[in-house]
């Protein structure tokens, strides 16, 4: 897969000052340990994957940096960001996590995304419901707003949970595995919207098993097996030592 | 067409007083049984039902409200539940299993304790709408409403705790307060419904009519308004049988609503998915 109309290269990432610092993060799981020693930075206009084997941890980074499970280790996000740490990143989950039987409409779950802009006891405002109309316009699926969730194809899925990130509107946009379920021209069009959102300015952590698209469409690769074992630019980072040393059988030993 | 026998058992004012304690209990139970349907929390709800009878035995002992005694023996169950869960690391079903029998049995105990309201205890087990009094009703209704204004005021939120915990968290809302608050508006639906259709039964009140309009309907909120529809309209239904039929009020609601669900679940086109219709 190529990418010939938005060169990577058009918004330069703004290394100087990181959305999120990383340092020597360590996540255990009971006595087993999932994630040790990981550190890395994410900036504004940066789109990073987190790549490696199933089990590798690569979830586990995405949830502590989310604050969803205890880590040891220092996890700092900019004063720019000028709000309190849960509220700053748009996170969308591996669609299977989630109950695609529930009663609500393709609007209610896009709607979801707009509650702590709503606050408690209150209904949505007009400026809600022109965020979500915009949201559900930018990924693709306004044309589905009033549908069951339970009557959508994998594709959908993926495209309303995008559209409720959009709503959300963080400075920060992690993904969970998002090509999973998905053609091959939905994916396309889902890494197109993600260029999008980086050239706006927000910075975007995925992660993915799909290595040529990271190569295609990403700044920065980070290959992760219990550890992070490479951090670069694709060219850099996929060398077949390293590919060999993240995806080996062999589980390493932190 | 004659309709004398529809008007007949309206002149005996506890037929009455059936009709609107079972009404006001039928909606609240839609309404909180929509969530229980949605998480999941069937069990739990049964559960409550059995915790919460030594409680009420308790207060009957004392001579005080069951209400009260009710709704502290639901939190206590709570409670515990949750800390079995953490200090054992079993799961919660076991924990849960663990605590309401344990529960339950002390109030068959503290029921043996007591000689002068053996009577109007026996059917806390079975539950007799007819037997509900202007004070009940008047609890029922306060209550109630105090428990629907809380839920809808959190509806949002707790909407998306039940489709997307992990989204809830994320966006910094306090999902275990939420969860807490549920399992309060569980306990105190559970106390409220137990003197209609009693322990053994209040189950079926909370999920069953929520089940049926979870089958015919797309929306959180349609299912709590047809939950409330069908709820009422088996509660009228089952309660002129019992009267001509002679048989017992409580278990003859809980019969008609059951058929209502299986009626609805043969006759809908598509199988398997409940959301699609």
């Amino acid at each position: 897969m190529s990418n010939p109309m938005l060169p990577p290269d058009r918004f330069p990432a703004d290394h100087s000052s990181p959305l999120v610092n990383v340092s020597d993060v360590r996540v255990m799981f009971g006595e087993t340990v999932a994630l040790t020693g990981a550190s890395f930075h994410l900036c504004k206009g940066e789109f990073v994957a987190v790549i490696g084997p199933n089990g590798a941890g690569k979830s586990t980074l995405l949830r502590a940096i989310l604050g969803l499970v205890p880590f040891t280790g220092e996890i700092n996000f900019s004063p720019t960001l000028g709000l309190t740490p849960l509220q700053r990143i748009s996170y969308v989950p591996q669609q299977q996590s989630l109950d695609w039987s529930f009663p609500v409409t393709v609007w209610d779950v896009v709607m979801m995304g707009r509650i702590r802009h709503i606050g408690w006891l209150r209904r949505a405002a007009p400026s809600d419901t022109a965020a979500v109309t915009d949201a559900l316009e930018r990924a693709g699926v306004s044309d589905l707003r009033k549908r069951p969730i339970a009557a959508l194809s994998g594709g959908q899925r993926q495209r309303v949970l995008l559209a409720r990130m959009l709503a959300r509107d963080c400075e920060l946009i992690f993904l969970d595995e998002p090509f999973t379920g998905v053609d091959a021209k939905t994916q396309d069009s889902i890494l197109q919207l993600l260029e999008r959102e980086r050239m706006s300015g927000k910075a975007i952590l995925m992660v993915t098993h799909d290595l040529e698209s990271a190569r295609a469409w990403c700044s920065h690769i980070l290959l992760v097996n219990r550890t992070v074992i490479a951090s670069g630019s694709p060219a850099l980072v996929y060398t077949p030592a390293n590919i060999e040393k993240t995806f080996s059988s062999a589980r390493l030993e932190p | 067409m004659n309709l004398e026998w529809l008007l007949e058992p309206l002149r005996y004012e506890f037929f009455v007083r059936g009709l609107i304690g079972l009404s006001l209990i039928a909606v609240l139970c839609a309404c909180v049984g929509t969530f229980v349907v949605l998480k999941g929390l069937s069990y739990i709800g049964d559960a409550m039902a059995h915790a919460v009878f030594p409680g009420i035995v308790a207060s009957f002992l004392l001579k005080i409200n069951y209400f009260i005694g009710g709704v502290a023996a639901a939190i206590i169950t709570a409670l515990s539940i949750g800390f079995v869960a953490r200090r054992s690391g079993l799961k919660q079903d076991s924990a849960v299993g663990t605590v309401f029998v344990g529960m339950f049995a002390l109030g068959v105990v503290l029921l043996s304790q007591t000689r002068t309201y053996s009577v109007d205890l026996a059917h806390l087990l079975v539950g007799e709408p007819l037997g509900i009094s202007a004070g009940d009703i008047q609890t029922t209704l306060v209550l109630g409403s105090l428990a629907l204004i809380a839920l809808f005021a959190l509806q949002k939120e707790l909407v998306l705790v039940s489709f997307d915990e992990t989204e809830a968290r994320v966006i910094g809302l306090p999902v275990n307060a939420l969860n807490t608050f549920t399992l309060i508006l569980i306990a105190l639906t559970v106390v409220l419904a137990i003197q209609v259709v009693g322990t053994i039964l209040v189950v079926s009140f909370l999920v069953t009519s929520s089940s049926t309009a979870r089958l015919l309907t797309t929306r959180v909120g349609a299912m709590m308004l047809w939950g409330s529809a069908i709820g009422v309209a088996c509660g009228v239904l089952g309660l002129y049988l019992s009267y001509f039929l002679g048989t017992p009020a409580g278990a003859m609601v809980v019969i008609v609503n059951t058929l209502v669900f299986v009626a609805v679940l043969l006759l809908r086109r598509t199988r398997g998915d409940p959301a699609r219709v």
